[in-house]
């Protein structure tokens, strides 16, 4: 089980863990952990020891392939059910093998009716990949699932790689009850090698996203280098999402911020 | 299953190799054309137990010296190779030719470093191999001479850029090289044999295999149709068997490829997400092997190329 240093400890959990464990990977190694390790560490700092309900995919539900076709870049789906949607108020996606567990914290507005929202994620070795909801009144629920991987956070930068730093791209389904973004960053782990030196490539990834709708906020997410290579969320609503919507980025260390609008009218720019 | 058992299993399987065999078997070659030596790959996965023979390999015969094309997913192919051709040459081995980065291609070039031959490769191969350097290091450990080390990955001190071709002489035997800009990877390269009109195109065709896709959807096909008008007599695919007709080999893979094209592009533009598009993405592939393993990734990957399109 990875212990936070607790000189980090004084940026707060949720930026100790995005950043220390990034400067730690000797720790990674091939070392076995038990499948819940970050889990067990994480439970009491994020969540005391209050309730977490943990029961039927009708409330909730999360969903990854069990063997991923591509490691450095997983789909991840957390399904919220009726009873939940319109309710939940932040979501958090904690991979418990990677080294730097916590992939997202992600708010949401108040009463937003989110079905669905989807990461692309890294997955270091085999894991339990798991969604913790916490509802307005207080309520916690949590859904798991397993994924046969490993590699991810490592894996290269892909071929396919390249683009305009920060160009931001949308894909709004047919009937705008869903909305995919995705922004052009090489999201580096720090656990990369930079070809020409075969150095360490240092950590450079988006550390907070913030979607908005005439200036009011939808989802504002803490993100980590859990996420993959262009960082890419979708998340999908039980009604027409209305135009325009704004995406805003921020990257760490360098502090770049990257925006763009999409509007029904413009279709997917 | 955790990563250190998964190799001991590869072990137990006789696939690590141990320290340098003295006299290794030699590589079983075929002789498609005069002086043209051909060893088949086994129809294996990446992970399978005897994954390091799976590429096509072998090497080209001059009047002066020798040129191998690939050596295999291990020092031991490798070696077995360079076994191969001295049953068939004394002569110098003057090149080692990579067609592009995978592990099952280059990592038995070290098996002819003290032939002190020219290793080439694209002008990307480089940069490609100390990027996968750690990669091949981590899983492919066991396919590796022990103790594993970075220094038996063979790095190119020849290389080609798309657009200027390298020709080299063997004697009385002229090669024509050809980078060729990102297609199955970032670094391919092609290699023909003008003498007998042989064509060895790396993994820029598979043959009887699931294509994987590692470089550029759009450039790969963009490759195959410039590929499918060469004129040739024989074409050593980078998997599958050595044929004689090139457009005719090429065919059901730019069909593939095609059509993974314009499914990815549709499940895009109906606003499905990556998961949804690997289930819905399914071309006809003609019993293709690995393709249950390797068409989602190429799903995958299709579709974070064009969703930037």
């Amino acid at each position: 089980m990875r212990r936070i240093p607790t000189s980090c400890l004084k940026f707060g959990p949720a930026v100790a863990l995005l950043l220390c464990a990034a400067t730690t990977p000797a720790a990674t190694g091939d070392s076995q952990s038990p499948a819940n390790g970050a889990w067990q560490s994480l439970r009491p700092q994020l969540y005391g020891t209050r309730d977490i309900g943990e029961g039927g995919d009708q409330l909730m539900s999360v969903e990854a392939p069990g063997s991923t076709p591509d490691p450095s870049a997983t789909p991840v789906v957390v399904h919220f059910g009726a009873g939940l949607q319109g309710k939940v108020k932040a979501v958090r996606v904690i991979i418990d093998n990677n080294p730097s567990p916590l992939v997202a914290t992600m708010d949401l507005a108040k009463g937003l009716p989110v079905e669905e929202i989807d990461l692309r994620v890294r997955i270091d070795r085999y894991t339990s990949v798991r969604a913790i909801a916490e509802t307005g009144d207080g309520k916690l629920e949590m859904r798991s699932t397993w994924v046969n991987a490993s590699g991810g956070c490592s894996a290269p930068p892909s071929a396919t790689a390249g683009g305009v730093l920060g160009q931001i791209r949308f894909h709004p389904s047919p009937d705008a009850r869903a909305l995919q973004f995705s922004i052009r960053h090489p999201n580096n782990s720090g656990f990369q090698i930079d070809p020409r030196t075969g150095d360490p490539i240092p950590p450079h990834f988006v550390s907070h996203i913030r979607l908005s709708s005439g200036g009011q906020t939808l989802m504002e997410a803490d993100t980590g280098i859990s996420l993959s290579e262009n960082p890419t969320l979708r998340i999908a609503s039980s009604q027409p999402l209305k135009g325009p919507l704004t995406v805003e980025a921020t990257d760490i260390p360098t502090q770049q911020h990257y925006t763009a609008t999409w509007t029904a009218a413009n279709g997917s720019r | 299953m955790p990563r250190a058992s998964w190799i001991a299993l590869l072990a137990s399987f006789g696939v690590a190799a141990g320290a340098p065999a003295a006299t290794p078997a030699p590589l079983p070659v075929s002789e498609v054309a005069a002086g043209e030596f051909v060893h088949t790959g086994r129809s294996l996965a990446l992970d399978a137990p005897g994954h390091d023979d799976i590429a096509n390999v072998g090497f080209i015969v001059g009047t002066r010296c020798v040129a191998v094309i690939d050596s295999g997913g291990s020092p031991r192919i490798g070696r077995a190779l360079r076994a191969a051709l001295r049953s068939r040459t004394q002569l110098p081995v003057c090149y080692v030719i990579n067609t592009h980065v995978h592990v099952d291609h280059v990592l038995g070039d070290v098996a002819f470093r003290d032939d002190h031959p020219h290793f080439v490769g694209h002008v990307g191969l480089a940069a490609a191999l100390i990027r996968s350097r750690d990669f091949f290091l981590q899983n492919y450990r066991a396919d590796f001479d022990s103790p594993p080390d970075a220094a038996q990955i063979m790095m190119p001190d020849r290389t080609v850029a798309p657009g200027h071709d390298l020709h080299l002489d063997l004697g009385q035997r002229e090669l024509l090289l050809q980078a060729w800009p990102r297609a199955h990877t970032d670094c391919d390269l092609t290699v023909f044999d003008a003498a007998t009109a042989t064509l060895w195109t790396g993994d820029l065709l598979f043959v009887g295999r699931t294509p994987a896709l590692d470089g550029s959807l759009k450039g790969w096909l963009a490759v195959d149709v410039q590929l499918a008008q060469r004129a040739v007599k024989h074409v050593v695919p980078g998997h599958g068997p050595v044929g004689s007709d090139l457009a005719a080999a090429l065919a059901p893979q730019q069909r593939y490829l095609q059509a993974l094209l314009e499914g990815v592009r549709g499940a895009i533009a109906a606003g499905k997400p990556l998961q949804e598009a690997s289930r819905a993405v399914q071309p006809a592939h003609i019993g293709w092997q690995l393709w249950d393993a390797t068409h989602p990734r190429n799903v995958a990957r299709a579709y974070q190329e064009l969703e930037w399109e």
